[in-house]
């Protein structure tokens, strides 16, 4: 992944975002050791107080699990938190963008569906 | 705590350069300092670096005023273009002086550093070019290990593949080695991923100091249709407004607003970066270059 600057959400936000698409492809899998702030800081070119506060920002959403002296893990339940925030928080703002750009363009309803059922099954299963 | 800054004033003649500058530096940070040309940057590194006095506060580095302070000179390393070294002594001889001089010096880096930018051995520090000038003397600054390392404008001359490594090899030694670094640049946006904290001065004050991530957040830019937003923004913070295109305003503002309530008026929401948010906080009042030729 390279960091996008220009972006309205911050670092430490994109770095964290990049760690749950790891959880949820399986690069890391339940209980396993996650990255430390320092691996990230040197894998991004970044400050390790800015990795180290996604990793936080993981750690509240209990995504990661503290061990004590050893560094954070995958908690049982990650790839469900992330699923279930991702859900809520991208695909619905992501959707509610698109209903606005399709209002804008006076495209209707059933046209709007169409054309998601023809990008799902274009591209549907990808990505996994 | 590494620094601690309490009403430091610096004056020249009748001319005050810092003024009632307060700040703490704790240990093991990257801090960068930044500020326009002649904002008091060089003056207050070299306040901490113990080379000038304080004309007036109180300054302590190590828990020491560091002018003439043996523990402070010890401990800091001062790099920038003009650092003087003796001029007899070779490139190479240098390196093994600064080596009897600091006492967590790496010959290791230094030599590394120094096959890598591809220095001759046999050369003199005062036939180089400006560039490679200040290549040499960020090997000194790296390698020196001192736990306050200090680059004041390090990248003078040094063409853009050459900051880049410098960049990298400044991460990298510093995630290896923890110490505290502070390094004044005219490039935020080049070095501010390095930063974890960043002190910015104007005109001889202190604007801000916080976390770079808090930074990135501070303040938001908004386009919008010019007097629907000239209206909005009646009354709140106003880093930096300006028209663009035919009938719309930018504005930058703190980051205190609702986005629901932003983008119920249609505006458009976008980041502004830390190096834009530096050049506009330190421009406030002066206008824009614009003026210099609509006032003609």
């Amino acid at each position: 992944m390279i960091l996008d600057h220009r972006s309205t959400t911050p670092i430490y936000m994109q770095i964290a975002t990049w760690l749950e698409t790891e959880i949820l492809k399986e690069h890391f899998k339940q209980d396993e050791k996650i990255y430390s702030q320092y691996q990230l800081a040197e894998m991004f070119q970044i400050n390790p107080a800015t990795a180290a506060k996604g990793l936080t920002l993981l750690g509240q959403e209990k995504v990661l699990y503290d061990k004590r002296g050893l560094g954070k893990f995958v908690s049982p339940d990650a790839k469900k938190i992330i699923k279930n925030k991702r859900k809520n928080d991208v695909l619905v703002k992501s959707i509610e963008k698109i209903v606005m750009e399709a209002n804008h363009l006076e495209i209707n309803e059933s046209e709007l569906l169409q054309i998601v059922q023809q990008v799902y099954r274009e591209k549907g299963g990808e990505g996994k | 705590m590494i620094i601690h800054c309490e009403n430091v004033s610096k004056s020249y003649n009748a001319s005050k350069v810092l003024d009632r500058i307060s700040f703490q530096v704790t240990e093991q940070k990257i801090t960068g300092l930044i500020g326009r040309n002649g904002a008091g940057k060089t003056t207050l590194l070299k306040m901490i670096a113990g080379f000038w006095h304080t004309s007036s506060g109180n300054l302590e580095v190590f828990g020491n005023d560091p002018f003439n302070n043996l523990t402070v000179s010890a401990n800091t390393i001062f790099v920038d273009d003009q650092m003087a070294f003796p001029e007899t002594l070779t490139l190479w001889d240098l390196l093994i002086e600064a080596g009897r001089f600091y006492q967590h010096w790496d010959a290791g880096l230094a030599g590394r550093l120094f096959e890598y930018f591809q220095f001759n051995k046999k050369q003199f520090h005062h036939h180089l070019s400006k560039g490679k000038k200040s290549t040499f003397n960020m090997i000194v600054g790296l390698a020196s290990r001192s736990p306050l390392t200090i680059f004041d404008e390090p990248t003078t001359g040094m063409d853009s593949a050459v900051r880049k490594d410098f960049y990298r090899a400044l991460l990298k030694d510093y995630l290896a080695h923890p110490r505290s670094i502070l390094i004044s640049s005219h490039h935020l946006n080049e070095i501010e991923d390095l930063l974890e904290d960043i002190l910015l001065i104007d005109d001889g004050n202190l604007v801000l100091h916080t976390s770079i991530d808090d930074m990135r957040e501070y303040a938001i830019a908004i386009t919008g249709n010019y007097s629907q937003l000239d209206a909005w923004i009646n009354g709140k913070e106003i880093f930096h407004k300006e028209k663009v295109g035919i009938n719309e305003m930018y504005v930058i503002m703190k980051n205190d607003v609702p986005t629901e309530e932003i983008e119920r008026y249609g505006f458009h929401i976008s980041s502004v970066s830390p190096n834009d948010l530096a050049v506009y906080m330190t421009n406030k009042t002066r206008g824009g270059i614009d003026d210099v030729f609509d006032s003609k």
